[in-house]
């Protein structure tokens, strides 16, 4: 599997509701490891790779594969689309950006906004909210209602890029990134699991994990680990708050988690040489793994974070070493769980 | 499309911040050998000055004039962690850098700061200073970095140049290679006089190149191509629009560093209508381009400037519709052909 090509392409393509391009990448990747895959109520993309077996765990991998973006909520009388937001996008970086609507096809479009020698000086250096902004996208009014419809989502649009030493650059890293661990994870421990395996690629993690709820109950696992981005170190940020770039994948240790699960992958990144970081949270984790981890009677979660810097930009940066690596660490999660027998829920 | 629109496009990706704009001077140098009747040469400063040959000698020396710089940034050190402190070259907008992609010496470096969720919330609401941003470019240490970039590098935006709409066109660095490329197609064209032209550097940290060059050509009258800000766009009352896009040509009769030459801004409007070119009056004072160099050249220069309508300007995502570009040459052409057939 190249990984910097499946990064690349899903991070270009878009999904927030379960329709476009980058579910589809997902769907037809999932088909190489489960003939079995498919789209639920939600839009979950649900892949059963390996049958539950009697007295044995019951696994689900899980990562989310909606973006933060936006819906058209009206078209103004010059032709631009007045929007609201789906998640929460950074606020500072919408002016001038560049965005895909997914109206009858997809169209561009740039965030504008007054511009600044017509704005007084307090007004230049306020962020604009989302009722100050529109989206261009080069029509006049009779064209653009043609071509759009309120309800139509919006993406952010960007072609991601290498920057020097492994990093790559994107919009919607948070969290193709995690998704693309997920498939890489099926490549590595393909053939090789000894127990129930699923994986769920989920939507509406950015309007509170939503998908997760509703993928978690349907596959009813015995353990689960989470796979999603957290905050990359950069100069501005408190340094505890982060972890580093390129050292491996965060594992996260919380109240909310399996103590359990924790240990196993601390103890699995050492004795197989996976380099790894402690992600270390007071409660909820802001992930998936918080719903998940009450599914049903209760499920024994762990949580895998991908360091990443510039979270809800379209300058998401993440190293590729470190997609890989957590991949590595579930995949040997998933051999270990497979034949651990009961990991209890601390 | 044309061969303007193709080399507006060509010219638009060539990385040019001010300093450094020998990567658009050296594309300009290589169509302009290709011309016949076009003589040129190169100034102290890196502006092009051409000679273009027409039927006959002109009762007005002319002079048309584009600026080949971007706005961009330029690297002031790399810090201990590997990232780069810089500062703007020309004016951008301040709201506009976060987030964005820019490219240094080839390689792709990220203005970001910490995620949005890190932030308080009195910080979420305030555009960063300069001061506060840096450049990423993925290094892991000071050592790192100085393999890629160095203090003094230059970084221009990092966009693509995109069709949409309809016929709009996206890019960065419309202010000016817009000028440049029409100039170009000018140059390119039988004309009933000879004209003057250059091809001007750093106007943008002060219309600098334009002076220098605009004392070596010694010219009576001049043009100066340029993209203006139209601000037709949501949220403006109409009175403040500007001008705007699709409407052709915008001539201004005042900005911040220019009183237009009334002669030239009346007989703009006249020709344009006997011609039957839509044009339209920039309904604002503000900005300021080479013409503010140009008109103060020697004993004065009589000078008008032409202006594309153009969103969003200094920033990666200039937007222009591509017709006003050539309704602009068309009428530039029946200007030079009206200004040297008589004294100004």
């Amino acid at each position: 599997m190249d990984l910097h090509e499946l990064l690349f392409s899903l991070s270009e393509s878009s999904c927030i509701t379960g329709e476009g391009k980058a579910a589809d990448i997902i769907l037809n990747r999932a088909g190489e490891y489960s003939d079995k895959a498919f789209k639920d109520a939600l839009g979950n993309i649900i892949v059963p790779v390996s049958d539950e077996r009697e007295g044995k765990p019951n696994i689900l991998l899980e990562a989310h594969m909606d973006e933060i973006g936006f819906v058209v909520q009206t078209i103004d009388d010059d032709g631009f689309l007045h929007v609201g937001e789906v998640g929460g996008p950074d606020m500072r970086v919408l002016l001038g950006s560049e965005v895909t609507v997914f109206g009858k096809e997809p169209l561009f479009g740039v965030f504008c906004s007054k511009p600044p020698h017509l704005s007084s000086k307090e007004e230049y250096k306020k962020v604009p909210s989302v009722e100050d902004l529109a989206v261009d996208i080069g029509f006049g009014h009779d064209k653009a209602a043609e071509k759009v419809s309120p309800g139509d989502f919006v993406t952010l649009r960007r072609k991601p890029a290498d920057m020097p030493d492994g990093m790559i650059t994107g919009k919607a890293l948070d969290n193709r990134a995690g998704a693309a661990a997920v498939l890489r994870c099926l490549d590595l421990c393909a053939g090789k699991v000894g127990c129930g395996l699923t994986a769920a690629f989920t939507l509406g993690e950015e309007l509170g994990c939503r998908g997760a709820v509703t993928a978690a109950f349907s596959t009813a696992p015995t353990h689960a680990v989470v796979t999603d981005v957290s905050f990359g170190y950069t100069p501005d940020a408190p340094r505890e708050k982060c972890g580093d770039m390129g050292k491996g994948p965060m594992i996260g240790v919380s109240p909310v988690i399996s103590r359990g699960m924790s240990d196993m992958l601390v103890k699995l990144a050492n004795e197989k040489g996976i380099p790894y970081q402690i992600e270390v949270m007071g409660g909820s984790t802001g992930t998936n793994a918080d719903p998940v981890s009450v599914s049903r009677g209760g499920v024994a979660t762990g949580l895998v974070s991908i360091p990443l810097r510039y979270m809800h930009t379209a300058a998401e940066a993440v190293y590729v070493s470190d997609v890989e690596n957590t991949a590595r660490l579930m995949a040997e999660a998933v051999k270990e769980i497979g034949g651990f027998g009961n990991v209890r829920n601390v | 499309m044309s061969v303007m629109f193709e080399e507006f496009k060509e010219l638009c990706l060539l990385p040019g911040v001010s300093g450094n704009e020998k990567p658009v001077s050296d594309y300009i140098e290589s169509k302009l050998s290709q011309i016949p009747g076009v003589e040129y040469k190169t100034d102290p400063l890196g502006s092009i000055i051409v000679h273009k040959k027409g039927k006959s000698a002109p009762e007005t020396k002319l002079l048309v004039s584009a600026h080949m710089d971007e706005v961009g940034f330029i690297i002031n050190s790399v810090g201990e962690e590997g990232f780069l402190k810089f500062t703007p070259v020309g004016g951008i907008d301040p709201r506009v850098v976060l987030g964005r992609r820019v490219i240094i010496s080839g390689h792709t470096g990220i203005i970001g700061t910490k995620a949005v969720h890190l932030q308080k919330a009195d910080e979420r609401k305030q555009a960063p200073d300069f001061d506060d941003l840096l450049i990423d470019i993925g290094a892991k240490s000071k050592e790192d970095a100085l393999k890629y970039v160095k203090p003094g590098d230059t970084a221009s935006f990092d966009s693509d140049f995109v069709e949409f709409g309809g016929g709009c066109v996206k890019s960065k660095a419309i202010d000016d290679r817009i000028g440049c490329a029409i100039l170009l197609s000018l140059l390119r064209q039988p004309l009933e006089y000879s004209i003057e032209a250059t091809f001007v550097v750093q106007e943008e940290i002060g219309t600098r190149g334009a002076k220098a060059a605009a004392f070596t050509v010694g010219a009576d009258a001049a043009v100066v191509l340029e993209a203006t800000t139209a601000s037709d766009i949501a949220g403006v009352e109409e009175g403040k629009k500007v001008c705007r896009l699709g409407q052709g040509p915008v001539i201004s009769f005042m900005d911040r560093l220019t009183i237009y030459d009334r002669g030239l801004y009346n007989l703009a409007f006249e020709a344009a209508k006997a011609s039957e070119i839509p044009c339209q009056p920039k309904l604002a004072v503000a900005g300021g381009n080479d013409a503010g160099a140009v008109h103060l050249s020697k004993k004065g220069v009589k000078t008008l400037a032409l202006s594309l309508p153009c969103r969003y300007l200094h920033s990666p995502s200039c937007v222009i519709k591509y017709e006003d570009a050539e309704n602009t040459l068309r009428l530039l052409k029946e200007l030079c052909r009206i200004i040297g057939s008589k004294p100004c």
